[in-house]
């Protein structure tokens, strides 16, 4: 049984040592408990049973998949689910058993001091964007001369297996390099800048809409399969990033307007690894998911509930329930005119747009509703922005989930790749990942969806005096992260497929 | 912790004001806490009192969600256990 953190003996003890002491220092010691010890006997307490806890589930679900094939499930596949949205519920009731302000503070503000990296900075980022600025170029360039086979691409590959794949694990595992590489930074740094003011009302939004829109030209146009094509969607990207960048200024652009830049910088909260100060600094991994100043507007929720949506759709629309919705849509909508293929994009957008909205609405509503319920006076939307973080680990989750397989499948193809890019070989090596992979992919989503669980009860003890309606001020949340767990975890029990009528 | 984000229903009349920052609360205990976790260096002997107090009431009630919780825990484990005893 998880030991209640304040037990009796525990307050007993300080209430002895109160008297001792004067009224300051009464009053100090309640607010903050000053024995380590007790801080590392909860600390073991409520990792062992965390752990134990979470692989006993996510170690049960992924045996029975891995030894079945994806479609056979070894148990029925509501218990699966029911099982999965059950361990985010049991470890809310778990987290709700540490109710120790200075135990949780105390992990959140642990650090790791690092070396000194400031000296080093202004070389590091000329060798990085130096090095940003020669793929890209390659990329351009080889994707129209080069081979047109994907699997031998150098653009198909550094863009699918690199930048989608591999960078964001390597920002969300590690810490955040993008501003050290980002090419565009580099080509901007070299230009005149600054000619307006960018419009603070816009805030986030223009990144919202270019992440939003980069995902729906990877569905719909063939930018994995034909290197020429993704040539001129990554020659169009550079020429509106470049152009708004000399507009409005690089700090203004790369902040608020690219895609990219905000999603590497939301991945990075995530990391244990973080330049503070001048130095690099190890943290524990989402212990910055607590931080009042990472969301501070509505764009920026949007932005993290579309980085979860994204990850959900491209999931949804490559399995064989997937192709099946839209099939059978797309013979709904018959109605005489109009092709099947330009109906069918009209169905991809139109289910894509629709359920990031009801996934944005679900968020939103968790904190209206939280608000409602324990009646406090902080508005439903500074209990949204403040939740919002928690959900970045649920995020990087879902990512690791869905792109490990295609980065190890297709990593010795990217090598060969960079190695000779103008004559690769005609029959490309790619891996096939193990069985277990798939059990993998699932104790992903669930590490991700317990990250979260754990941010969320940590903002809301810093977000609420008393610790009671910071207890119930997480129910909503709760509700609607298990939602997110189920719909995932299904969609990873789904056979795969081809989305049809695309190109 | 900035209080920008706070707004009283319109129906609804505050407890009290935070003398020291001026956050609204709907229940004394609740700005009693706030008092107490916020601006500990600030208050008086009988601020401290209160304080003291409701942080004990508070941890009764806890004591007590805490047992649900437990009583949830094991509630959730044998209907699993029960599901998968009959399932699978
Ligand atoms: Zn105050």
């Amino acid at each position: 049984m998880p030991s209640s953190p304040d037990s009796d003996t525990n307050s007993g003890a300080r209430r002895e040592g109160h008297t001792e002491s004067g009224p300051e220092s009464r009053l100090h010691n309640w607010v903050v408990s000053n024995t380590k010890l007790r801080l590392l006997v909860q600390f073991v307490t409520w990792v062992s049973v965390l752990t134990l806890f979470t692989e006993t589930v996510a170690a049960g679900n992924g045996m029975t998949l891995s030894k079945q094939p994806r479609d056979t499930l070894a148990i029925p596949r509501w218990l699966y689910l029911a099982t999965g949205g059950a361990t985010i519920g049991a470890s809310a009731l778990l987290a709700s058993f540490v109710t120790d302000r200075a135990f949780i503070r105390y992990l959140h503000s642990w650090s790791f001091p690092g070396p000194t990296i400031d000296d080093w900075r202004t070389p590091i980022v000329w060798i990085g964007r130096g090095l940003g600025i020669v793929v890209l170029g390659l990329a351009v360039y080889l994707g129209v001369t080069g081979p047109q086979l994907p699997t031998a691409s150098f653009t198909i590959l550094v863009t699918f297996v690199v930048v989608r794949a591999g960078l964001p694990m390597l920002t969300y595992l590690g810490g955040n390099l993008w501003p050290v590489l980002n090419p565009w930074r580099g080509i901007v740094s070299l230009l005149p800048t600054g000619y307006r003011t960018y419009p603070e009302e816009l805030a986030r939004w223009p990144a919202v809409g270019g992440l939003l829109l980069l995902v729906w030209i990877e569905v719909v146009f063939p930018v994995s399969t034909i290197p020429s094509t993704l040539s001129i969607v990554i020659l169009g990207y550079s020429v509106v990033t470049i152009a708004g960048a000399v507009l409005v200024g690089p700090n203004a652009w790369f902040g608020n307007a690219d895609p990219l830049s905000v999603l590497f910088r939301f991945f990075g909260a995530v990391a244990p690894v973080k330049r503070r100060d001048g130095k690099l600094t190890v943290k524990l991994p989402g212990s910055d998911l607590t931080d009042s100043d990472l969301i501070t507007d509505t764009s920026d929720v949007a932005f993290v509930i579309a980085l979860i949506w994204e990850l959900t759709y491209s999931g949804f629309i490559t399995t064989q329930t997937g192709a099946a919705t839209i099939e059978a849509l797309a013979s709904l909508s018959n109605i005489g005119v109009g092709a099947v293929q330009i109906r069918a994009i009209l169905i991809y957008t139109l289910l894509f747009v629709s359920g990031y909205v009801v996934f944005f609405a679900a968020y939103w509503y968790a904190g209206v509703l939280s608000r409602r319920r324990t009646g406090t006076y902080i508005t439903a939307k500074r209990i949204a922005f403040r939740f919002a973080p928690s959900l970045l680990a649920i995020a990087a989750g879902y990512h690791l989930a869905h792109y490990t397989g295609l980065a190890v499948s297709l990593s010795p193809a990217l090598g060969m790749a960079i190695v000779s890019p103008l004559s690769p070989p005609a029959n490309p090596l790619t891996l096939s990942p193990p069985g277990w992979f798939e059990g993998l992919s699932i104790a992903y989503v669930l590490v991700g969806h317990l990250l979260a669980i754990w941010a969320a009860h940590a903002t809301a003890y810093e977000l609420f005096s008393s610790r009671l309606v910071a207890i119930r001020s997480q129910y909503p949340f709760i509700i609607v992260m298990i939602g997110y767990t189920v719909i995932s975890l299904w969609i990873l029990s789904l056979p795969g497929a081809t989305p049809p009528y695309l190109p | 912790m900035s209080y920008e984000g706070t707004t009283v229903p319109r129906r609804d009349s505050p407890a009290g004001e935070c003398d020291y920052c001026g956050h609204p609360f709907p229940t004394t205990d609740r700005l009693v806490l706030h008092k107490g976790l916020e601006h500990p260096q600030e208050l008086d002997a009988d601020e401290e009192d209160a304080f003291i107090s409701a942080r004990a009431d508070e941890e009764d009630e806890l004591r007590t969600l805490r047992l649900k919780a437990l009583g949830a825990l094991v509630l959730l484990y044998f209907g699993f256990l029960m599901l998968y005893a009959i399932v699978a």
